[in-house]
Parts: C-alpha cells; sequence; structure tokens
C-alpha cells in the first residue's frame, strides 16, 4: 500500500511540475502517457484544458460554473487529491496530516490559481479580458477572484483560520518563522489589491496578487501539518 | 516490509549503518531539527550517520522490499516524548547514498546540504537554509524562511522561498524558476541557448550577472523599482509591458535563451560578468 502511494505520489508529482509547460504548449509526453495511467490526473487535465479553453472563449468572463463544480466537487472527494500535495507533503502526507479539509482547500486554491495564471501570460489577452471602454470594475471581477465572490481569500481565510486556532503548539522558531513569512505575504497583499483598486488593468500586481495568496495557503497548509505534533 | 526502528544508543547518541540498495533507490528523510548532508557516491550502498540530540528521540528506518537491494528507504526522526523542545529535538544526518538515488528531504529547522547527485530531488524547509551543488536532476526546492542556494546545476530547478534569498551559481540548467516573496535574487551565469529562466521576487531585488557572450532574449519588468541594465541590448517595442512599469524588452547578442525577470517594487540589475 504505500508503495503503491509513493509510486503514484513520484509520478504525480512530476506530472504537476510538467503540466504547465504542457499547457503551454510544450512537448511533454509524459503527461499524456500519466494522465492515461492515472484516473485522478486525467480528470485534472481534461478539466484544467477544458477551464482553460472556457478562459481564451471569451468573452465569458469566468469558467462555467459547472466546470468549477465538478472540480470542486472532485477536490472535496477525501483523500482524492491528497497524493498531489506537492514533494514530500504528498507522500508523508498519509503519516502526517491532521488536517486534510485545508490541505483540500489548498489544492484546489493552487489548481485554481495556476488556472487563472496560464492565459495572461501574454498582456496582450488581457486587452481582449479588457476592451476598451469597459468598466473597470468588470475587468477586476473577471480577471481578480478578490472581487465580488473572493474565492482566493475566502479559500486563504479558512486556512488562516485553521492557522490561527492552533498555532499556539507550534515550536516558537517555527512559527516566528511562519509569522514573519505570512507578515511578508500579507503586505504583498495589500499592496497588490490597493494598486488593483486604483489601477485595475496592473496584470503585475494581478499575477503577484494570485501568486502571493498561492503561495500564503502553502505556507498555511505547511504550518497546519506541525501544528499539534 | 522492513520496518526498523534504531533508538538512541551510546553515550553521544551517534548511529551509523549502511543499507545496500539498487543503483537508483529513493531515499526520503524527515526531520525535525538539525544539520543534513547528503552526498553522492559510486556505491550501490545508503551509508548513513546520525546523531540524536536526545534519548527521547527516535529514527524510524522503512526498507522496501524486505529482501533484496532496497529500493526504497525512508528514514523519519521523531519524538518518543513530545514534551521534548528546543535543541533535544536535533537530529544531525550525514548520508553518503548513490548517485542516482531520488531524494525527498524535509527538513524544517536546520541547514540540508545536497552535493553532486544526478536523479529528482524535492527539498523543503521552513526556516533552515538549502544549499544544492552539482545536480543534474529535477530540483524542487523550497525554503519558506531560509536561504536557497544552488550552483552547478544541470537539471530543470523549481525553487521558491517567501523571506530568504535565492542565489544560483554557474547553472548549465535549459529550465531554471526561482522566486521570494521579500528577499533578493542573484544569478551568476550563462543562460544556455533554448534556456528559459524565470526570476520573480515581489519587493526583493534580481540580480544577474552573465558573460558579455550570453545569448538571450530579455524581459525585465519592475512597477516601482528600475531596471539597469549595462549590457548592450537591442531593445523592442515596449506594448507588451504594463503600464507605468519600467521595463526593459530586447534581445542580447542572438537572443537564444528567454530570460524573464520580474520584481514588483525591486530594482532588476543585468551586469557582465568578468
Amino acid at each position: 500500500m504505500e508503495e503503491r502511494r509513493f509510486e503514484k505520489a513520484a509520478a504525480c508529482l512530476r506530472f504537476e511540475s510538467e503540466l504547465e509547460a504542457f499547457l503551454e504548449g510544450e512537448s511533454r509526453p509524459f503527461i499524456t502517457a500519466h494522465a492515461q495511467d492515472c484516473p485522478f490526473c486525467h480528470v485534472l487535465r481534461s478539466d484544467l484544458e477544458q477551464i482553460r479553453q472556457a478562459a481564451q472563449d471569451l468573452p465569458q468572463e469566468e469558467p462555467s460554473p459547472v466546470v468549477w463544480a465538478n472540480l470542486h466537487a472532485r477536490l472535496e472527494a477525501e483523500g482524492a487529491f491528497r497524493p498531489h500535495v506537492s514533494g514530500w507533503r504528498g507522500m508523508l502526507a498519509w503519516r502526517f496530516l491532521p488536517h486534510p479539509v485545508p490541505v483540500g482547500v489548498l489544492a484546489g486554491l493552487v489548481i485554481m490559481a495556476s488556472v487563472l495564471t496560464v492565459p495572461p501570460r501574454n498582456p496582450q489577452h488581457w486587452d481582449v479580458l479588457n476592451p476598451a471602454g469597459s468598466s473597470t470594475a468588470k475587468v477586476t471581477a473577471s480577471v481578480t477572484p478578490v472581487g465580488e465572490d473572493g474565492a482566493l481569500e475566502q479559500l486563504v481565510g479558512e486556512l488562516e483560520s485553521n492557522f490561527r486556532a492552533n498555532d499556539a503548539s507550534l515550536a516558537p522558531d517555527l512559527k516566528a518563522t511562519y509569522e514573519k513569512s505570512l507578515v511578508s505575504l500579507d503586505d504583498s497583499i495589500r499592496e497588490c489589491r490597493d494598486s488593483l483598486r486604483q489601477e485595475p488593468g496592473n496584470t503585475l500586481a494581478h499575477d503577484y496578487l494570485l501568486t502571493a495568496y498561492t503561495r500564503k495557503a502553502e505556507i498555511l497548509s505547511s504550518a497546519l501539518e506541525f501544528e499539534g505534533r | 516490509m522492513v520496518s526498523a526502528t534504531t533508538v538512541w544508543a551510546g553515550g553521544e547518541g551517534r548511529v551509523e549503518k549502511i543499507y545496500y540498495t539498487t543503483r537508483e533507490p529513493r531515499i526520503s528523510l524527515t526531520n525535525l531539527k538539525g544539520q543534513i548532508l547528503v552526498r553522492a557516491w559510486d556505491k550501490a550502498q545508503v551509508h548513513i550517520v546520525y546523531t540524536l540530540g536526545s534519548p527521547r528521540m527516535e529514527v524510524d528506518t522503512e526498507v522496501l522490499p524486505d529482501t533484496g537491494a532496497a529500493e526504497k528507504i525512508h528514514f523519519i526522526t521523531h519524538l518518543l516524548d513530545p514534551t521534548v523542545a528546543g535543541d533535544d529535538q536535533t537530529a544531525d544526518y550525514t548520508l553518503d547514498v548513490p548517485a542516482g538515488a531520488s531524494l525527498e528531504i524535509r527538513n524544517p529547522q536546520g541547514k540540508a546540504r545536497v552535493v553532486g547527485m544526478q536523479a529528482d530531488a524535492a527539498i523543503d524547509s521552513v526556516g533552515g537554509n538549502i544549499v544544492v551543488s552539482d545536480y543534474t536532476g529535477h530540483l524542487s526546492v523550497r525554503s519558506v524562511g531560509g536561504d536557497i542556494e544552488i550552483t552547478h546545476p544541470s537539471g530543470q530547478v523549481d525553487a521558491y522561498t517567501i523571506t530568504g534569498n535565492l542565489r544560483f551559481v554557474s547553472p548549465s540548467t535549459t529550465r531554471l524558476r526561482g522566486s521570494t516573496t521579500s528577499g533578493n535574487i542573484l544569478f551568476e551565469g550563462d543562460f544556455m541557448d533554448r534556456g528559459d529562466y524565470f526570476l520573480s521576487a515581489y519587493s526583493g531585488n534580481v540580480d544577474v550577472v552573465c558573460p558579455a557572450s550570453a545569448s538571450y532574449e530579455l524581459s525585465a519588468i519592475t512597477k516601482r523599482g528600475k531596471v539597469i541594465n549595462t549590457l548592450p541590448i537591442k531593445t523592442r517595442r515596449q506594448s507588451a509591458s504594463p503600464a507605468d512599469s519600467n521595463s526593459l524588452l530586447g534581445t542580447h547578442n542572438t537572443g537564444k535563451a528567454t530570460v524573464e525577470l520580474k520584481t514588483y517594487s525591486g530594482t532588476i540589475r543585468i551586469r557582465p560578468q568578468y
């Protein structure tokens, strides 16, 4: 059982690492081969391609709610993506993770953020998202998932609540390191959000905001693994 | 499956063991606190020496399969007494492993150093520094608050830290990605033909020192900082950069590699290596 998990985690880790390049058009035979062997990665790839296609087929402002619903449902299936938490976390999660739900939220967040960050690589694509004369509020809502729905913010907030509820159990030096990193990330989030309010078309701020949320989720998830141990 | 537990033994808590392995085993090491050194050697063996800081700790070892050469070995440090704290949680490891071994190393507090490996590796820390040198496999390296230094990598490199610094020295890899939030990034070396390099800081600086003979297409963008380039570059239109940003897009020599440098409020410097 453990051996199977190890191999799965290793293959899925490689899948994760190559997926972005594959979605950007690079030749990655392993992605195709592994997706045929691994049901989860097959579904993941299919969903990402669907979402990416949906994002490209604008004027649709967001991927279809059905796609999101399917993605969320799969991610929230207990254990379904646990091996896909990157690196050693995935491999050892079954031993150590006392907080599977936050990790699930993390996986969803990472996937969401990665999907959202793939198309905007080419700033000209943003011109499609932000046609001349369109309202800035609309642009913010369509490209920055911290607008009205606040999906990213909500997900990270959930992780942070879990972290705060148990952070007293962390070793002092670990806690200090996490706190310092969270301060750094929160500063960047606040600054990027302020920038986006003043300048909704600021693609750099948007990219950094998504990265900061993703990193924050990863850091919180990492910290939750230590709490209570 | 063999599951062996080696406990604190002897007055100084030092344990030394050898495991016979394949040429390409998978080795995982999960520690709590301490120094880790992993070195490649040409033997199909894992030689491990560790020192435990307290008799209230132990190292679990799992070896797979249970007969013949080991294909996988997991080392896990854990506390027998949850009240153990501070330096008593320390376990220092030195491993000599087959150069073809893939690695999963987790060392939340303390330095991890890996030398001369050839297969894939994932190395994680919370507050510790990570130093990797002469690595030819795919490297995935993360430290929340520690610095990361990677010297002479030739496989794919993915490295990130939040408050730590990143330093890449003489890479010969064609795919390198490094990011930090509040730390600085220093890249010293050449860019490979058709290589893809992405370096991103948020408030930190990004410094690139490369030979004048390097050939790359450059995209350097900062929102609130400056781009300072002292290498000749043939600039191209800048419509792709965000409004009001400071950016430099262009080609140095024939543009064989792709180099993307970003920082939000830091400064980007590109200068020649002498």
